[in-house]
Formats: C-alpha cells, structure tokens, sequence
C-alpha cells in the first residue's frame, strides 16, 4: 500500500486527533510524573527531616537524663576550679600557704606558661580543650612521710587539680634535712571549646 | 461489532444491506440504469462504513496450476504472467494456494481464478470509488462459502445453495479445496428440487470429464436449504453407490454463526452476506487501486485506535502517578506532623534545662552557677573520671614499697625515682627505679642473694612488677666477677630495680 499526498485529507482528522492526544497525554503524563517525583523527594526531606528530629529529641532526652546525673558531679569539679581559665593566683597562693604551714623542710616550686596538654593514652575530650600548667617543685623533708602528707594537702586544699608526673628521691646535702625530692606535674583545666 | 456495507451483485440484481450487531436490515435493489445508480449514489452518501462487495456470477473462471515454488518478486511475476495468460481482460482476478506437494519438487498447487466480464463489476465499483467508499474487497460466493465446508467430512463434496437473485451455486472441493464452481440461473416455472436434481447430474458428469472425480468414488452432494423444501427435495433426489445427497439446515446454520436473520426460504444470500461480514477470505478480487480508500479508511481507524489507546493510557498513568503523589503527600503531612511533635517536645525538654541561670557563671545564692549544656557536662564528667588515673597520690604508689621495706631491714634505699609512663593498656602506669644497698653482702653470697630474692617476691605478691636492672652480683655466665675478700666482706653492696605499679581498672 502507498500513500500519497493526495490522500493526507482523508486521514488528517484522524492523524491530528492521535497527535493531539498525545501531546496533551504525555503533558498530562509529564506533569503528574514530576507531581510524584516532587512528592517522593519531598518524603524522603521529610524522613530526613524526622530522622534530625528524632536525633534532637534523642539527644534533648540523653541531656536531661544527664543533666540529672551529672549536675552534681560537674558542679562539684566546676567548684573546685577544674573547668574553665586557670585560676593561678589562688594557686600561688595556696602552695605560699601551704609552705607557710612547714608541712615540709623547705618547698621551691617553678609554674611554666600554660600548654595544651596530650595525655598518654587517647581519651574522648567530648567539647573540651585539655589545658596544662607545667610545675617543678623542689622538696627539702625530714622523712618520706612528709612528701606523701605534702601532695595529700596539695590536692585537698588547693584549688585545683595538680597531676603528678615524676618525682626522684634521693638524700639531702642540706643539715637541717634528710631527703630532697624533686618532682614534676602540672596544674589541668578543662575548657570548654564553646565558652566565650 | 462495527457496521458494514454488504453488496450483493448478480447478473440481473444489485441490492445492499446494512449489517450491523450481526443482524441485516432489509435489502435495498438498485437498478444497472443511471436513476438507480443515482439513487445508489445518494444511498452511499447516507453510509460512511467499508463496504464488501458479494457477486454471484456466471462469468467466474477457475483454473488450477502446479507452479513451482516461489517466494518474493518471483512469486509475484509467475502470478502475473499467468494472470496475463488466462485473465488478461479482466482486473478482477485472484490466486489461492490451496497446498503444497509433498513429493518431488515440492511444487505449489494455486487455484487462479476470476470475474470473466468485468464491466458487470465495474460499473458499481466506479460509482464506489467516484464516492471514495472504503471498498474492502471483492469476493464470489465460491470463495466466500469455504469456511462452511471445513466440519464436512468428504474429500469430494459437492456444495449446493440457491441465492435467490442469481441461481443455483455448485461449488466443487476436493479434500477441502475449491476446484471449481457454477452457476445455473432457475427460471420461473422450474421446480428448485429438479433443478438440483438434473444440474447435479451435469455437475457429476463435467467433473468426469475432467477427471477431478474417479468413477469409483462417492460424490458428497450437501445442500443448503430450508427445512420447508427438504421434503420436496427428498422426494426428487434419492442417494446411490456415485452420489450421496445431504442437507445443511439454513437456519441452523445461521444460528451456529450467530446471524440474528429470519430465513423464510431456501435462499442462501443472508448467510452469505453475513459470512462475509464476520470472516471475509484474506483474498479477493479488488485490485490495490480498488481498496485504497479502504487502507485509508483502516488508518484512520488505526490513528483513532491509537489517540483511544494514548489517551486510555495516558490517562491511567496520570491517575496512577496523581494518586501515587497524593498517597505520598499524606505520609509527607504524617511525618512533617511527627517532625513537628518531636522538635516540640524536644525544645520543651530544653527549655527546662538550667541554661536560664545567669550567663556571667555566678549564681546568685553564691559560689558558680552551671553554664554549660548537660552532654557537655556529661563529657566534662566522664573526662575528669578517665583522668583520675593520671592524678594517683603517691601514697598508693609507694605504700606497698614502703610496708615491704619495713620487712626488709638488710635493704637501704638510696634512690628512689617514680614516673607515668604509657602503658600496652588504656591506662598510664607508675615506673618506680629503686637503688637499693643490702647489708652483709659478703659474708653470705648465696643467703644475700635469696634475701633479695625474697623481697622482689613480695613485691609481685602486692601487685608490682619488679625487674632487676643490676644486682649486687652478677652470677651469670656472662659477666665478670672480680672481689677482694678480705677488704670489702662487711660492705653493703648495691642494687637497682625497676618496679611497675599500674592501677587497678
């Protein structure tokens, strides 16, 4: 069978008619699809939307489970001046009161400028810097037991939080004592990333 | 079902019919003068539907060939030559393949045949085609009849049927194949019984000739016709060894192709008409040319098919993707509401954290007041306890030391130096060296040594981990062993060990 020209009329209503259909059809089609499309990009905004909701209340739960269990505890580290900026003053002056108080024969002690502090061993700081004080001591005692009661009251009556590092003991040249002791540590603060 | 035009042509007649839900209205004669092919034009002009074309007619040939078997353009010029050799004065022409030889060369077996006098067809045609009517074929009644045949258990059949406005059609089949077929006109005053009676007889006799019928074998003769002229029929035909009579029942037969048509008579031209309708043979007479404006007629169907089919589908695909999305924007509402709900309640708890006390850190009932969120209050925490193992009192390094010493009075600490150090572990651990003298060495090498012994041991007793790093004497084969006894009997000798102290997790 051939066409012609000619015979375009008899099948033009037809053909123009199949050709409508289809371009309205597959506007109809295209239209709808990207209805669908938009919608399912929508759903999957939404789930990632709940998804960050979910977490936030998570975490807003995990906060007040650990407000209630940490408040104390943190106040209590906060109290003793262990988290934000180094409060060197109240430690020189308690290390001047403590040598006031002839705990030990003589005490000379050398505080370095404050360093970030690396521990040996990897720890999660969370929202925390770890912040260091280097300090040298140089003890005079009349006996071991001196050293031991001077940290105890380092740690007990001074504001802060002193890490010891080292120390050597040896016997003293001096006449008036027994042993010298030579140590080092430093003073730690923890300070949060955030605070102003 | 759609609606045709079904024509019926005969020498003397030419009437139409419409055929519509497979039903036919009464039958409208048109005349061969120009008032009737006037009147047959104004009838075309109130019809849009295709039109089949029925003729029953005397002037039909039939010749059958072997030819070899072609395929493609040289199929088509065999066909041609022969047409040009047999039917070369008539454009009304057709070949069937009725089978193909099972033996030899396999050769095509074709039935060539056509409408010998032309001008009969033609002048309906030029009026059909003038009016641009979809013309869908032209077909005989011969051709038209072979479905009827194919239940009919006879390799030489015979098939009778009287069309009222032409005669009496024989149509010859061997093993179900049309061979031949002719038309007797009845005139009036013959009776339709004799007529049958004496044609078939001629029919048997042309067949002889011919040889298309061996003497030996039986002659099926069916005839179609209305319960009313069976008796009649019977009475004139009576069956014998060379031909046995059988009847096809006219309306049972237009019952089994469903016609919904009230035979009166033994006039077969509605089942014809009717047969043509729902099962036109796949050849006919019509020429390309003839049938054009019926392939056009077909596309046109087909582009409206096809705009039903886009449109039907379109349609579906839209509903389903428009219900898709809106099924989809109900669960985008239900998680946006559980968003919602959520980002409240979270913010609710938020609110009730102790993040309103005052920002400068002081709290007004004295000492600092907590500024910082709680999981950065649980980090501060958990920090400071993993940190507690870096910060032990040196009482808990040294008190083990210390205790066991006392049990040690031979041993003197010269030197003692501890430090943090990393360990294989999480935790740092505390190396102790201890310089040590041990009195009374010389009087007693092996006692001193045991002595020392013992008090390494009761260090790993309490948890240390003592290594020696130099002993008082070196027993081992390697080192070198020099002493003035006299001299150096009461002098302490000197030792050093590393003690490791880790604590307790």
């Amino acid at each position: 069978m051939s066409f012609s020209q000619s015979d375009i009329p008899h099948i033009k209503w037809s053909l123009i008619t199949f050709l409508v259909t289809l371009a309205i059809g597959s506007s109809m089609v295209i239209i709808a699809q990207k209805y669908a499309n938009q919608t399912h990009r929508s759903v999957r905004s939404a789930q990632q939307q709940l998804t960050e909701a979910r977490s936030k209340l998570n975490a807003a739960r995990d906060d007040q489970e650990n407000m209630s269990t940490y408040t104390k505890e943190y106040s209590a580290i906060q109290n003793r001046g262990v988290i934000g900026d180094e409060q060197r003053l109240n430690l020189i002056e308690g290390l001047d009161e403590l040598r006031g108080r002839n705990v030990v024969v003589d005490l000379k002690y050398e505080i370095s400028p404050q360093q970030a502090y690396k521990p040996l061993t990897t720890l999660n700081t969370g929202n925390f810097e770890l912040k260091y004080s280097p300090m040298k001591l140089q003890i005079e005692l009349m006996h071991e037991g001196q050293l031991i009661r001077f940290f105890e009251n380092l740690r007990r009556d001074i504001n802060g939080w002193f890490i010891l590092e080292q120390c050597s003991l040896e016997h003293s040249t001096l006449p008036n004592a027994q042993l010298k002791a030579d140590c080092s540590g430093g003073w730690l603060t923890l300070k949060n990333r955030n605070a102003k | 079902m759609s609606r045709k035009i079904l024509l019926f042509l005969s020498i003397e007649h030419f009437h139409a019919n419409v055929w519509k839900d497979r039903s036919l209205n009464q039958s409208e004669y048109f005349s061969n003068t120009v008032e009737g092919l006037e009147k047959f034009a104004d009838f075309l002009h109130a019809h849009h539907d295709p039109v089949y074309l029925l003729v029953d007619l005397i002037e039909e040939d039939f010749r059958q060939e072997t030819v070899p078997h072609l395929t493609g353009s040289n199929h088509h010029a065999l066909v041609q030559r022969k047409f040009d050799q047999y039917y070369s004065n008539t454009p009304y022409r057709l070949t069937r393949l009725q089978q193909r030889q099972s033996e030899g060369r396999r050769d095509d077996e074709l039935l060539f045949s056509a409408l010998t006098n032309p001008s009969l067809v033609s002048v309906w045609l030029d009026v059909l085609l003038s009016h641009q009517v979809p013309v869908a074929g032209i077909y005989s009644i011969p051709h038209a009849t072979t479905p009827l045949i194919k239940d009919l258990d006879s390799n030489h059949l015979l098939l009778l049927s009287w069309e009222k406005d032409a005669g009496l059609r024989q149509s010859y089949f061997l093993n179900k194949q049309l061979r031949f077929s002719r038309l007797t006109p009845i005139h009036s005053g013959s009776s339709f019984a004799e007529v049958i009676a004496t044609e078939t007889n001629r029919t048997r006799q042309y067949l002889h000739s011919l040889s298309l019928t061996p003497h030996s074998e039986l002659l099926n003769v069916h005839i179609i016709c209305h319960a009313k002229d069976r008796a009649h029929l019977d009475a004139h035909l009576s069956s014998n060894s060379n031909t046995h009579y059988a009847y096809l029942d006219l309306p049972q037969l237009g019952s089994q192709l469903k016609l919904k048509y009230d035979f009166q008579d033994s006039d077969a031209t509605p089942l014809f008409l009717h047969l043509l309708a729902i099962q036109a043979p796949r050849t006919s007479y019509a020429s390309p040319d003839h049938t054009h404006y019926f392939k056009l007629w077909q596309a046109q169907r087909a582009f409206f098919s096809l705009a039903t089919l886009t449109a039907v589908t379109c349609l579906i695909w839209t509903a389903f993707s428009y219900f898709e999305g809106s099924g989809v924007a109900n669960e985008i509402n239900n998680l946006s509401y559980q968003t919602s709900r959520m980002l409240q309640e979270a913010e609710g708890i938020i609110r009730k954290f102790p993040s309103d006390t005052p920002s400068n850190g002081i709290n007004p009932n004295g000492g600092t007041s907590i500024t910082a969120s709680a999981s950065d209050m649980k980090s501060a925490v958990t920090l400071f306890r993993n940190l507690q193992v870096y910060s032990v009192p040196p009482e808990k390094i040294l008190q083990g030391l210390t205790n066991t010493l006392d049990n040690f009075p031979r041993i003197r600490t010269s030197k003692l130096d501890w430090k943090m150090t990393a360990s294989a572990d999480s935790l740092p651990e505390q190396v102790i060296t201890f310089y040590g003298e041990l009195a009374d060495f010389g009087n007693d090498y092996r006692g001193s040594l045991n002595y020392l012994e013992h008090f390494q041991l009761a260090l790993s007793r309490i948890d240390y981990i003592v290594t020696p790093i130099k002993l008082p004497l070196d027993f081992s084969s390697k080192g070198s062993i020099r002493a003035d006894i006299g001299s150096n009997r009461n002098k302490p000798s000197e030792f050093s060990l590393k003690i490791t102290w880790r604590p307790k997790q």
